[in-house]
């Protein structure tokens, strides 16, 4: 069993349940010939012909809407967002129909719409964003957000077989990270959605937090131990719904929280992530819940810009020393 | 039929066919050859069924405004002076059970189509306790917009271009079965503006969908004229996407099935989708709340104009003064006009669905009076498993 990366695990997951259920197929632009924009899908459609990987016209709407109709009939659409960013083209179909589809009219719409989501490759304000914000408000879609292989080839299978559609976002800076290769078993698994994890544990202060971010609150981690501050990091996992118990449960042995992500500060998962700490667990705080995140603008171009607008291994050191003192 | 002088547009109370307007009726499904050629197959139980959906879809309407006069309901959206686009269409499909037991072909109304709500089965009871909301109404209260996934229809939703969306991916999950069926769907002159029409008919062409599209071509989108949002000849529109199209009388239940017959026919065999333009007119406002401002819109000439043109009246006309017996189908020799009996014939027919719709109502008031849903069912049902967040929310726990 080689250690692979987080792209060729979700690869995997999706060939795996291609080769397990023939109701499973995808959609997307440049997925097929091309082979998708990351390679993603490279090989799928001589595998498995062009009617289970289709090369669609630029038309997010389309794609989404055509992956609400074939999911109402029973098929198992994957639908690719070339980049995440895109998606706000289809953001009217995402949530006034599928989103709403099971509550009105008692028909569920089990599809993937998965993308490359992110920043810190110098992509842009138009190849970089994390939109789990712009949907996190929209009661009937599900959000996941691996940060492992592990983790990816069994969210993927887990969000191919859920009966909700499913919001599926790849940190490309994880894509081909060597770093995070990871032994991935071949074993059909998957890993429930909804259920955060434990990546570190600790006494003084949790970082909660998911994607790319669960890396630099490791290594802050790290950095901290030295310094005799004790971090836990949750690895949210799922973004909608969130792991509620996990997160409280930290909150109760620590008392202290950073909630830590790479979207946008105002609306953004802190907030309503602090909101329900302060329902659940107000009484076992010892100091203010701290958000780390990007800046409020749009994700600039320029290597200096887009440092300045991510959060960095520093910024948490700078939160948690500062909560550490209450 | 028994005009309703509270009720119905001013032109149709005293509606009496223009002879003109009857014999171009016969002229315009004579036209078309192979057009032709299916309405003459149509035997009189086909005709009369015909005529059953097109009183049945203008009596619900008519319901339907009563109860906004009598406060039961705010509003209500008709499809007075389109129902031919709607029955005939669905007539033309095939509502027969497929393998799955639902019916081969499926249908995404707008909410201006509701007839296709009754014709594709659904009873006129469950689309009344719609507008209620009723915990027995299809949706069980949470939205007006109906449908009914077993008996084949989408239900719709206001944003109307995304239906041409997922309708395609309807068709498309028939064609990657191989399974001969046909998905279609209806979409007005003021939405197939909106841009996932133009995505999702581009797709439904590239893909070759057996994706019938209906374009319901009504002279307005909600209160803008067709001359301020619109400068083509939709005729042009089937060329450009490279699909199939044809035009069709959206007042002549008689054209409008044949040419979707032909057009299923087309989609069945695997030739990809078919976009027809039906010309019609909304008699009314774009729902009851602004009909003075729809009269404001047009020139009275116009609704002068279609409203000699009721969809209802012609086709009534048709029947009555043709020569075939609807009693027993038999085309009538030179003696003996049927015409007296075809009278007696269609009046039966009007006063069964009259019953039907009557009865309908009381029983969806009914509803209304027993069977609300209760306030904690708001949190039910947006995730397949039971939500957890919801039922909390719902359960009041906050800090």
């Amino acid at each position: 069993m080689a250690a692979i990366t987080l792209l060729e695990a979700i690869r995997k997951g999706l060939w795996e349940e291609m080769e397990r259920d023939d109701r499973v197929f995808l959609l997307g632009e440049d997925i097929g010939v091309y082979g998708g924009a990351f390679k993603m899908t490279e090989g799928f459609l001589e595998r498995f012909g062009e009617d289970r990987v289709i090369d669609t016209p630029i038309s997010e709407s389309a794609i989404v809407g055509a992956a609400c109709g074939a999911a109402m009939m029973g098929l198992r659409p994957v639908a690719e967002m070339q980049f995440i960013d895109f998606i706000s083209c289809c953001f009217d179909i995402l949530t006034n129909y599928a989103a709403t589809s099971r509550y009105r009219q008692n028909i569920g719409i089990p599809m993937v719409v998965r993308g490359p989501s992110g920043g810190g490759v110098h992509g842009g304000p138009f190849h970089s964003q994390n939109v789990e914000s712009f949907f996190l408000n929209t009661p009937g879609l599900k959000m996941v957000e691996p940060s492992t292989p592990y983790d990816a080839k069994g969210l993927i299978k887990a969000a191919i077989r859920d009966e909700d559609p499913v919001l599926f976002f790849e940190h490309k800076a994880l894509y081909r990270n060597p770093r995070i290769k990871q032994e991935v078993p071949d074993d059909d698994y998957i890993v429930p959605i909804g259920k955060a994890a434990v990546r570190r544990e600790g006494r003084d202060i949790s970082v909660i937090t998911y994607g790319v971010m669960v890396y630099t609150a490791m290594e802050a981690a790290d950095r901290l131990q030295e310094e005799g501050i004790d971090i836990e990091v949750i690895d949210l996992r799922s973004l909608l719904p969130f792991d509620r118990e996990a997160i409280v449960e930290s909150v109760k042995k620590t008392s202290k929280v950073i909630i830590l992500h790479e979207a946008t500060r105002t609306g953004g998962m802190a907030g309503e992530l602090t909101a329900v700490i302060n329902e659940d667990a107000f009484e076992y705080l010892d100091g203010p819940i701290m958000r780390v995140t990007s800046i409020d603008t749009p994700v600039p171009y320029a290597p200096p810009l887009e440092e300045f607008f991510m959060p960095q291994v520093d910024d948490v050191l700078k939160a948690a020393r500062s909560l550490a003192a209450y | 039929m028994i005009r309703y002088p509270a009720f119905d547009p001013p032109e149709y109370i005293d509606w009496q066919a223009d002879p003109r307007l009857v014999e171009e009726f016969a002229r315009t499904i004579e036209r078309d050859a192979g057009r032709k050629e299916i309405v003459s197959a149509l035997d009189h139980k086909r005709l009369l069924s015909l005529y059953e959906g097109l009183v049945r879809n203008r009596l619900h309407d008519i319901m339907l405004k009563r109860w906004v006069k009598q406060g039961v309901i705010s509003k209500a959206w008709l499809g007075t002076g389109e129902e031919a686009t709607t029955i005939g269409a669905i007539h033309a499909l095939d509502r027969s059970a497929a393998s799955d037991g639902r019916p081969t072909d499926f249908v995404a109304p707008m909410i201006r189509n509701a007839g296709a709500c009754h014709e594709m089965g659904m009873t006129v009871t469950d689309m009344l306790r719609g507008y209620l909301g009723t915990e027995d109404s299809p949706t069980r209260g949470r939205d007006l917009h109906i449908g009914d996934f077993q008996k084949g229809v989408i239900a719709p939703i206001s944003h109307v271009g995304d239906i041409m969306a997922v309708t395609a991916g309807i068709a498309l999950a028939f064609k990657l079965r191989r399974e001969p069926r046909v998905a279609l769907t209806w979409i007005g002159d003021g939405s197939a503006k909106a841009g996932v029409f133009h995505e999702a008919m581009n797709m439904a062409a590239v893909q070759r969908l057996p994706l019938i599209v209906i374009l319901q071509n009504n002279q307005v989108a909600l209160g803008t004229r067709l001359d301020q949002h619109h400068r083509a000849s939709f005729l042009d529109w089937p060329a450009a996407y490279g699909v199939e199209g044809a035009a069709m009388d959206g007042n002549n239940v008689l054209d409008v099935y044949a040419a979707v017959k032909v057009a299923a026919r087309h989609c069945r065999e695997g030739q990809g989708p078919f976009l027809l333009i039906a010309e019609t007119f909304r008699m009314g406002g774009h729902a009851t709340h602004d009909e003075r401002e729809a009269r404001q819109t047009f020139a009275a000439e116009l609704f002068e104009r279609w409203g000699k043109r009721d969809p209802l009246g012609l086709f009534e006309t048709y029947l009555i003064e043709g020569t075939m017996d609807l009693e027993n189908g038999r085309r009538a020799r030179k003696t003996g006009s049927p015409r007296e009996r075809n009278l007696e014939v269609l009046k039966r027919v009007e006063e069964r669905v009259t019953s039907e719709v009557e009865a309908a109502a009381e029983e969806a008031l009914s509803s209304a009076r027993t069977k609300m849903p209760r306030p904690e069912q708001a949190a039910e049902g947006v995730y397949a498993e039971h939500s957890r967040s919801s039922a909390q929310q719902a359960s009041g726990i906050v800090f």
